[in-house]
């Protein structure tokens, strides 16, 4: 059908780009350590984005088996809305040579039968039954998909590519009394990753007792080590002022590469091509090849998140980051973030430890403010003395300006890798 | 249709599923959105899909959205049922027939995209200000088409139109930057957004961003707090809302699991969430489990008295299913989810509540929340708020955000004004998203602000 489309299209006098996918995804809920829910879905579509006289429009329709007068009737649709809309169309991307990325796809998730995924759930549940501590309880869920996609546009692109993705999360609860949670969870490219399954249960159980046996957070003020779990909650509050489109909207902090964002101890990319990470791929929703782009280097703004828009607009060169479905225009978004280890031997530091945070989308990212809840901290480094409740408050260009130290490990977590880093904050 | 469901008919038995219900959605949607004139989004678009449970002591579910594979999708569902091998209990209720279309005055499916955009256009013209940098305006309309059927011969047509409108102005002075926003909404028609005084509520919206810049860090500490109708609503959405979604009960996930008939809060305080409001983003007639929604005291004089829930969760605590099993789409599976919820008047004029506060703080408008209903502990940010000294409103603040845990808050509840608003349509997140309202009066509670003052 993608070839028809693409057939109705040609000689028509306009730009146009297809963008397609089909797959496939099951998920598992378990409640109290028993799979209680069970879902195999299956989804396929077209969007069609198309460029007429510096106007552009899109529209999409779900499926991918279409009679001529459908495939008709969706080009009509995309036309009329760049005549009404006005969107200014700053064309598409040409041919470049997609990244070499490995470990994005595993044929066994791919053509896993049903009936071994729940298994693979029913395990995930008998192991948390074995590892859950005393008065807990556990939930949590395993997600198996794949996915075909492929871009094809006016200028030459054709690209597809087949990616799996295996998710896996467990929610320790403990009451008696008084009450913890811990909440653990990771995301993966292929299936040998089920060995960290059993780690993943036992860190929940370990975090919902800490979480149970933890006293009120006392007020504190001064040197602090956050874990690379806090601190992520803490950058993504910085992460939404790299946006090109933010940028241009003048709704950023920031107005062009070379300010000062943090700390010249501060390094933080954006990577496509990290071999069999979550956030990887071969090119992105517009055809531009994934990237490992520099966002802030030595403690400098070094380049923006970019699709080819506001690359465009900008005066800039797309950083491959516009994401989509098919239901969507590209929007720009990251892939993974890393943050680079330093050289501090932070790790064994037996002061305040705060470990996680939550509520980090209620802080303003213009002013940079934040006052998050802790959900977890330690009172002699971590794991010792916990604490949870009170507030973490701050400023996050502040802190990332006040970083006294990077820890030598990352920790990665679904699409954010980033070691500890020791800072000056605030607790009450 | 009809062989949709004699295939599922043919296959329940073949997997010996007792009970099934499909759901065959269609949805006209509208968006568009412009920052600066720059328009960003303009689609018009109509999905067709099917959605598929299959309950056999525990839930089978899959979706397709190419309808040729809803043979597929079905025999999925009810394999999955089967292979779970739960021993659950699912509320079947009586079978109900029924057609149910909101009214619109206007109806959306009756306007151009081009006449959606000249009230965007508008709205953004509006958002005019002295130091605003960004004016950005959203709006997005849906008519969502939806058959429901089940094993019992349930048979229900409902046609729900909802259309939202967001603003929102970004100040800029001397390296500072503010931003503040208004929505509007609900389910109806384009009459919802088309009646606004544009012009007065782009300004407002532009002044307090101005006024922000000018605005001081709050004090961190433990506080009075008044808050308003909007804070309210999001805060008895965060802190006791999902806490009684009878799910996280049922999980043993709640910190208010076998708390029914206990008192929570004041006797002069009774929280509903009610599904059957006329025209508000929450409102529904009928859940995405065939159970027509139903106003639910959570709370009534200050005792706890009924959860939400679901087919599942009603016959797991043995009580009639009140309807708040809902869905974001006919690709996921219905989970128990709030709608409009709202504390209701009680007996102090607004005045009233703010001298009687020494030292505290007044808090407004809705920057979103979360909650460990777990561990009870609960965030939210307010868009803006104000020191009280001895009874008089004084400094404006900015950046404000409060923490609690939900049985101290409620404990400590001191005051609930008499006018109530439910007007401040949003979405909800749990995995996915609903729409919902939610609101009140004014309340006055001890809360712990977070701030740099």
């Amino acid at each position: 059908m993608i070839g028809e489309l693409a057939g109705l299209l040609r000689n028509r006098g306009f730009e146009w780009e297809i963008y397609w996918e089909k797959g496939r995804s099951d998920s598992f809920s378990i409640e109290r350590e028993s799979v209680e829910r069970a879902q195999r879905s299956f989804f396929s579509g077209v969007g069609l984005r198309i460029g007429i006289n510096g106007r552009t429009g899109f529209s999409y329709v779900t499926g991918l088996n279409h009679r001529r007068e459908e495939l008709e009737s969706l080009v009509k649709r995309a036309v009329k809305l760049a005549k009404v809309g006005e969107m200014p169309f700053k064309g598409f991307p040409e041919v470049r040579k997609p990244a070499r990325v490995k470990g994005l796809y595993d044929r066994r998730i791919a053509e896993m039968p049903f009936e071994e995924a729940y298994s693979l759930a029913n395990g995930l549940s008998e192991r948390m039954r074995e590892l859950k501590g005393r008065n807990q309880t556990l939930s949590g869920g395993l997600g198996l998909s794949v996915v075909h996609r492929g871009v094809v546009n006016s200028n030459g692109i054709e690209l597809s590519s087949w990616e799996t993705l295996l998710a896996f999360s467990s929610y320790a609860v403990e009451m008696n009394g008084g009450s913890g949670s811990g909440y653990e969870w990771n995301s993966y490219r292929d299936l040998g990753a089920l060995k960290e399954a059993d780690a993943i249960v036992k860190r929940s159980v370990e975090l919902a007792g800490d979480s149970y046996r933890g006293e009120e957070t006392k007020p504190y003020e001064g040197e602090l080590l956050l874990c690379p779990e806090a601190f992520g909650s803490v950058l993504s509050i910085l992460l939404e002022n790299l946006r090109g489109d933010v940028v241009y909207h003048g709704n950023s902090r920031f107005s062009e590469p070379g300010e000062i964002v943090g700390s010249d101890l501060v390094t933080i990319l954006d990577d496509a091509t990290l071999p069999g990470a979550p956030g990887s791929y071969p090119f992105d929703g517009e055809g531009v090849p994934g990237q490992r782009t520099g966002l802030v280097t030595g403690g400098k703004l070094k380049s923006l998140l970019l699709d080819h828009t506001y690359a465009s607009l900008l005066g800039m060169e797309s950083t491959g980051n516009g994401l989509r479905t098919f239901r969507d225009t590209p929007v720009i978004g990251t892939s993974n973030i890393e943050v680079l280890p330093g050289k501090d031997d932070i790790e064994g530091f037996d002061g305040v430890a705060v470990c996680r945070l939550f509520g980090e989308h209620t802080a303003n990212p213009v002013s940079g403010d934040f006052s998050l809840p802790v959900e977890l901290a330690y009172g002699r480094g971590v794991g010792g003395d916990p604490m949870k409740g009170g507030m973490f408050v701050g400023n996050v260009f502040e802190l990332l300006k006040g970083i006294k130290g990077i820890g030598k490990r990352t920790v990665r977590k679904g699409s954010f890798k980033a070691p500890p880093v020791l800072v000056e904050g605030r607790l009450f | 249709m009809e062989r949709i469901g004699k295939t599922a008919e043919r296959l329940a038995e073949k997997y010996g599923v007792a009970y099934y219900e499909l759901r065959v959605v269609r949805v006209r949607s509208t968006s568009i959105s412009i920052q600066n004139d720059h328009l960003e989004e303009l689609s018009e678009n109509e999905e067709v899909g099917l959605g598929v449970r299959a309950f056999k002591g525990a839930w089978g579910f899959s979706s397709a959205n190419d309808m040729k594979r809803a043979g597929e999708a079905i025999e999925t569902a009810m394999k999955a049922a089967k292979l779970l091998k739960g021993s659950a209990s699912v509320y079947v209720g009586d079978p109900v027939r029924d057609e149910v279309a909101v009214r619109q005055e206007v109806p959306l499916e009756t306007l151009g995209i081009d006449e959606k955009l000249v009230l965007v256009r508008d709205a953004a013209k509006a958002l005019k200000g002295e130091a605003i940098k960004n004016r950005s305006v959203s709006y997005g309309d849906s008519v969502k088409e939806q058959l429901y059927i089940n094993s019992t011969g349930s048979e229900i047509r409902t046609v729900v139109p909802r259309v939202r409108l967001y603003i929102a102005s970004t100040a800029f002075s001397s390296g500072d930057m503010q931003r503040y926003w208004k929505a509007f909404g609900g389910t109806g028609g384009f009459e919802l957004v088309s009646n606004l005084d544009l012009n007065e509520w782009g300004s407002l919206v532009s002044l307090k961003a101005n006024e922000l810049l000018k605005a001081s860090s709050p004090p961190a500490g433990s506080f009075d707090v008044v808050m308003d109708p909007e804070l309210t609503g999001v805060f008895i959405h965060e802190a006791l809302g999902h806490a009684v979604e009878a799910d996280s009960v049922k999980n043993g996930e709640s910190i208010l699991a076998g708390r029914i008939g206990e008192s929570l809060g004041p006797e002069e305080l009774t929280v509903v969430d009610d599904p059957t409001i006329p025209g508000k983003f929450g409102s529904y007639v009928y859940d995405d489990e065939g159970i027509r929604g139903r106003k639910v005291e959570v709370i009534r004089k200050g005792v706890l008295r009924e959860y939400l829930t679901d087919r599942e969760t009603a016959a797991h605590f043995g009580v009639r299913a009140n309807g708040h099993g809902r869905a974001q789409d006919y690709a996921h599976q219905p989970l128990v989810r709030m709608s409009n919820t709202y504390v209701e008047g009680g007996t102090w004029e607004t005045q009233e509540i703010i001298e009687g506060v020494r030292r505290g703080l007044y808090m407004i408008g809705d920057k979103g929340g979360e909650v460990d209903t777990a561990t009870g502990t609960f965030t939210f940010g307010a868009k803006e708020g104000y020191l009280i000294e001895n009874g008089e409103v004084k400094g404006h603040l900015r950046d404000v955000g409060l923490s609690g845990s939900i049985l101290g808050v409620l404990r400590r509840i001191k005051a609930i004004g008499r006018e109530v608003k439910v007007s401040f349509p949003g979405y909800c997140g749990k995995g996915q998203w609903v729409p919902v309202d939610d609101g009140g009066p004014h309340i006055l509670t001890r809360a712990r602000v977070g701030g740099l003052g």
